[in-house]
C-alpha cells in the first residue's frame, strides 16, 4: 500500500467509524441507563431512514428529514417504553426478547408501508460534490459525516457531564433504584432515555442513508450488527466506550476488508474476540460482570 | 387449543411457567391433529392428474427478507400470465400454492418437502437464491417432481458434476432463467475479441459472484485477455468506498463487476463520488448491475456502463412490447428481468401441457414435452437445451444511457443462441 492509498483508506475508515458512532450511541445510552440491550435499535435505525426517504420525497429537503426522523423516532420510543418495556422492568432478559418482537413488527410494517424494494437517498445539495485531497478527489459528504460524528460526541459529552439531565443519566447508570428513592421520577427518566436512544437511531438512519443505502435487511446489517460490535468492543454503556469502539472498529473493518478480503466477514468478529480476550469489559467498559 | 388452558393459572401465579409433561403431550398432539386434519379427511387428496382437473403449482419464492421484491415481481408475473390465459394452463384450471422461503435455505427446503408430501403439487416453480436451488435438488429429483427454476443461476444445477457436488442436473429440473456462465462468459469473449483485453475484477464474494467472475475470466482469456487483479467485498456490504478506493489506486482502467440490488447501488454511487469516471475508469458487468431496480436509484450515475443480459425492458420485439404493455396495464410499474424469467417458466409449462392435452400423469412424457418446447419469449427465441435443461438464449450487450430524462439500457449488440457448456 502506497502512502496515498493508506491515507485514503484511513479517511474511509474514520468516516465509517463516525457513522458507526452515530449508529451505536443510542444503543449504548439505553444500555447504560436501563441495562437493556435494545435489539430493536437496528429497526429504529431502519425506520429513521425510511421516514427520511418520505420526507425527502415530499419536500426535497434532507435537512428537514434530519429533524423529522429523529423526532418521530423519539416519539415512538417515548410511547413504547411505558407501553411495553416498563411492564417488564427488572426482567432484563424478557425486555431483550420484547425488543426483538418490536423490531420484527417495525420491519414488517416498513415492508407494508414503503414496500420491499431497494432504495437510496442522495447526499444533500452542497455536500454531494467532491474535493481534492492527497491522492485524488474525496466525497464531501464523508467529510461532513466525520465532522458530524465528532460534533455529536462532543455534544453528548457536554450534556453528559455539564447538565442536570446528564447528571441524572449518570446517576441512573450508577444506581437507578437509589435515584428513585431520592425522589427522581425514574419512570419519566427511563422513558426519556429510551426516547433519546431511539431518536439517535433515527438520526443515524438519516445520516447513514446516502452511504449505506436504504433497503430491506439494513436493520440487522449494518444496523444492529455493527452497533452491537461497537458497543461490545468499546465497553458497554458508556459514551467514551462508544467513541473508542467506533474509532477502532471503523478503520479496522475498512483495512481488514481490503487486506484480507477472503475472510472479510470474519475480520470484524476477530476484532471483537481479540478485544474481549484482552479486556473482557471492552476498551473503556465499566466492570459490571458481577451483577 | 384447550391444552394451554391451565397455563393461564400458572401465568397468574408468577411470570414464568413450565409445561408439565402431560400438558405438553395434550397440547402437542392437539396441534399435530389440527395440522394434519384437513389433509387426512379430504377424500380427493390424491394427485389430480387427468385433463381438466385442477393443476397445482407450488411457488417457492421469498416474500420477506432481502429478496422479497424479487418474489413479489415473480408472483406478479405468474398471476399476469394466468389472468391473460383464463386462469388456465392448457385445459387445466390452476391452483397456486405459495411458500415464503424468506431467503433462508433451511426454510425453503422444508417448504419444498411440504409441496411434495402434503400439498402434492404437480409442478414446482420459483427459487431465487442458488444455495436453496442446490439444497432442494436431491429431494425434487427423488420425488420426480417437475421443478422449473425461474431464477437461481448457479451453473451446477444444469450440469454433470463430480459426485453431484454442489448439485447436478436432473431430468426433472428445468431452468427458465439463465446459468451464471451465460451472463458472464459471452461478454468476456465479446470484449476481448473487440480488443479490450485488460480487466480488473470487482465482485460480491459469494458463490454466484465468484462463479460469474471466473466465467468472465475464461471468456476473456479465450482471445488473449488478462485479469490484473480483483477486489471482492462480502455480499450485502454496507460501505463500498474502501473497495472503490482500491480500484482507483491500480492502473487497469476497465473494471468488470458483479453486483446486484443494494450492492450495485452502493458500488455505483461510490464509483462516482470517488471520481472514477473522471479518472478514466470504465464500468462493465453482468446485467444485474444495471437493471431497473438499480437504475431508478442511481440514474445517470450509471451512464456508460456496459453489461450483458438475456433481456432488457427496452428490447425491441413484438413479444416484449406486448409483455411490457400487459404488465404495465396490470401493475403500476415496469416489469423486471425476474418477472420475465417467471413469465417464461409459466409459458414453457403451458406449451408443454398443451402438447399433452393437459395430461400430467406420465412424468417422463411431461419431461419430453418440456424438452421440445420452443416459443418466442420477450427475450427472443426460447428453448431448453435437451441435454441440460438450461435455456438456449440470445445474450444482449447493453450500454446505459440517459435519454429524455430516462436512464435505460440501450442494446448495442447481440450474441445469438448462447448455450451453457454443460453436457
Amino acid at each position: 500500500m502506497s502512502p496515498e492509498l493508506v491515507f485514503q483508506q484511513a479517511l474511509n475508515g474514520l468516516s465509517f467509524g463516525a457513522l458507526l458512532f452515530i449508529l451505536a450511541s443510542g444503543l449504548s445510552l439505553v444500555f447504560g441507563m436501563m441495562d437493556v440491550v435494545n435489539l430493536a435499535h437496528g429497526a429504529f435505525y431502519m425506520l429513521g431512514a425510511y421516514v427520511a426517504l418520505s420526507v425527502v420525497q415530499a419536500t426535497g429537503s434532507f435537512w428537514l428529514a434530519l429533524l423529522v426522523a429523529p423526532f418521530a423516532l423519539g416519539l415512538l420510543g417515548f410511547v413504547l417504553e411505558p407501553l411495553l418495556l416498563r411492564r417488564l422492568r427488572g426482567r432484563h432478559l424478557d425486555q431483550v426478547l420484547l425488543t426483538i418482537g418490536v423490531s420484527l413488527v417495525i420491519v414488517d410494517v416498513i415492508g407494508q408501508v414503503w414496500g420491499r424494494e431497494v432504495r437510496s437517498l442522495s447526499a444533500p445539495a452542497g455536500l454531494d460534490g467532491s474535493v481534492t485531497l492527497i491522492g485524488g478527489v474525496y466525497p464531501v459528504y464523508r467529510l461532513f459525516v466525520m465532522a458530524f460524528g465528532v460534533a455529536l460526541a462532543a455534544a453528548m459529552g457536554i450534556v453528559y457531564r455539564r447538565t442536570r439531565i446528564g447528571m441524572l443519566i449518570r446517576a441512573g447508570v450508577q444506581d437507578a433504584e437509589m435515584l428513585g428513592a431520592l425522589g427522581v421520577d425514574t419512570n419519566r427518566l427511563f422513558a426519556s432515555t429510551f426516547a433519546a436512544g431511539a431518536a439517535l437511531a433515527g438520526l443515524a438512519g438519516v445520516i447513514a442513508a446516502p452511504v449505506f443505502g436504504v433497503q430491506p435487511g439494513m436493520d440487522t446489517d449494518p444496523g444492529l450488527l455493527y452497533s452491537l460490535v461497537v458497543v461490545v468492543v468499546g465497553g458497554l454503556g458508556t459514551l467514551s466506550g462508544a467513541v473508542a469502539g467506533s474509532v477502532l472498529v471503523g478503520p479496522a473493518d475498512t483495512f481488514g476488508k481490503v487486506l484480507f478480503q477472503d475472510v472479510a466477514l470474519a475480520v470484524i468478529f476477530a476484532i471483537v474476540a481479540l478485544v474481549l480476550l484482552l479486556r473482557p469489559t471492552g476498551l473503556l467498559g465499566r466492570i459490571r460482570i458481577a451483577r | 387449543m384447550g391444552g394451554f388452558g391451565k397455563n393461564e393459572l400458572a401465568t397468574k401465579r408468577g411470570y414464568t411457567y413450565r409445561l408439565t409433561r402431560r400438558q405438553f403431550l395434550v397440547a402437542s398432539s392437539a396441534a399435530a391433529l389440527a395440522a394434519c386434519g384437513p389433509a387426512a379427511i379430504t377424500p380427493s387428496a390424491s394427485p389430480s392428474a387427468s385433463p381438466g382437473k385442477e393443476l397445482k403449482i407450488g411457488q417457492l419464492l421469498p416474500f420477506t427478507g432481502v429478496y422479497a421484491e424479487l418474489g413479489n415481481s415473480m408472483r406478479r408475473a405468474t398471476e399476469l400470465y394466468l389472468k391473460l390465459n383464463d386462469q388456465k394452463l392448457a385445459n387445466r384450471p390452476v391452483k397456486l400454492v405459495y411458500g415464503d422461503d424468506a431467503n433462508v435455505t433451511a426454510t425453503g427446503v422444508q417448504i419444498a418437502q411440504k409441496f411434495i408430501d402434503q400439498d402434492q403439487v404437480d409442478v414446482m416453480m420459483g427459487v431465487v437464491p442458488t444455495p436453496l436451488a442446490y439444497g432442494i435438488r436431491n429431494a425434487v429429483h427423488a420425488a420426480k417432481l417437475i421443478f422449473i427454476d425461474t431464477n437461481a443461476g448457479g451453473n451446477a444445477l444444469t450440469r454433470d458434476t463430480t459426485d453431484c457436488k454442489p448439485a447436478c442436473k436432473s431430468p426433472y429440473i428445468f431452468r427458465a432463467s439463465f446459468s451464471s456462465y451465460q451472463i458472464s462468459y459471452p461478454i468476456g469473449d465479446y470484449l476481448s475479441a473487440k480488443g479490450t483485453k485488460e480487466f480488473f475484477l470487482a465482485y460480491a464474494n459469494y458463490g454466484f459472484g465468484t462463479e460469474s467472475a471466473a466465467d468472465f475470466t475464461t471468456g476473456l482469456k479465450k482471445n488473449g485477455g488478462t485479469v490484473t487483479g480483483n477486489v471482492a467485498p462480502p455480499l450485502a456490504n454496507p460501505d463500498f468506498a474502501p473497495f472503490v478506493t482500491q480500484i482507483k489506486n491500480q492502473p487497469t482502467k476497465n473494471v468488470y463487476s458483479f453486483f446486484s440490488g443494494a450492492d450495485a447501488i452502493g458500488f455505483i454511487k461510490s464509483w462516482n463520488s470517488l471520481g472514477l469516471p473522471a479518472a478514466g475508469y470504465k464500468m462493465y458487468g453482468a446485467g444485474f448491475l444495471t437493471e431497473q431496480d438499480v437504475l431508478k436509484e442511481v440514474k445517470d450515475l450509471a451512464n456508460g456502463a456496459v453489461t450483458s443480459l438475456f433481456w432488457a425492458v427496452e428490447l425491441d420485439n413484438p413479444e416484449n412490447k406486448k409483455f411490457v404493455a400487459d404488465f404495465q396495464k396490470a401493475y403500476p410499474l415496469l416489469p423486471d428481468v425476474f418477472a420475465v424469467q417467471q413469465y417464461d417458466g409459466m409459458r414453457a409449462l403451458d406449451e408443454a401441457l398443451k402438447s399433452l392435452g393437459g395430461d400430467t400423469s406420465d412424468k417422463d412424457k411431461l419431461v419430453k414435452a418440456l424438452e421440445d418446447v420452443t416459443f418466442k419469449s420477450p427475450r427472443g427465441d426460447f428453448s431448453f437445451d435437451k441435454s441440460t435443461h438450461n435455456p438456449i438464449q440470445d445474450i444482449y450487450i447493453r450500454e446505459v444511457k440517459t435519454q429524455n430524462g430516462q436512464t435505460v439500457n440501450t442494446i448495442t449488440d447481440k450474441i445469438a443462441k448462447v448455450t451453457d457448456p454443460g453436457k
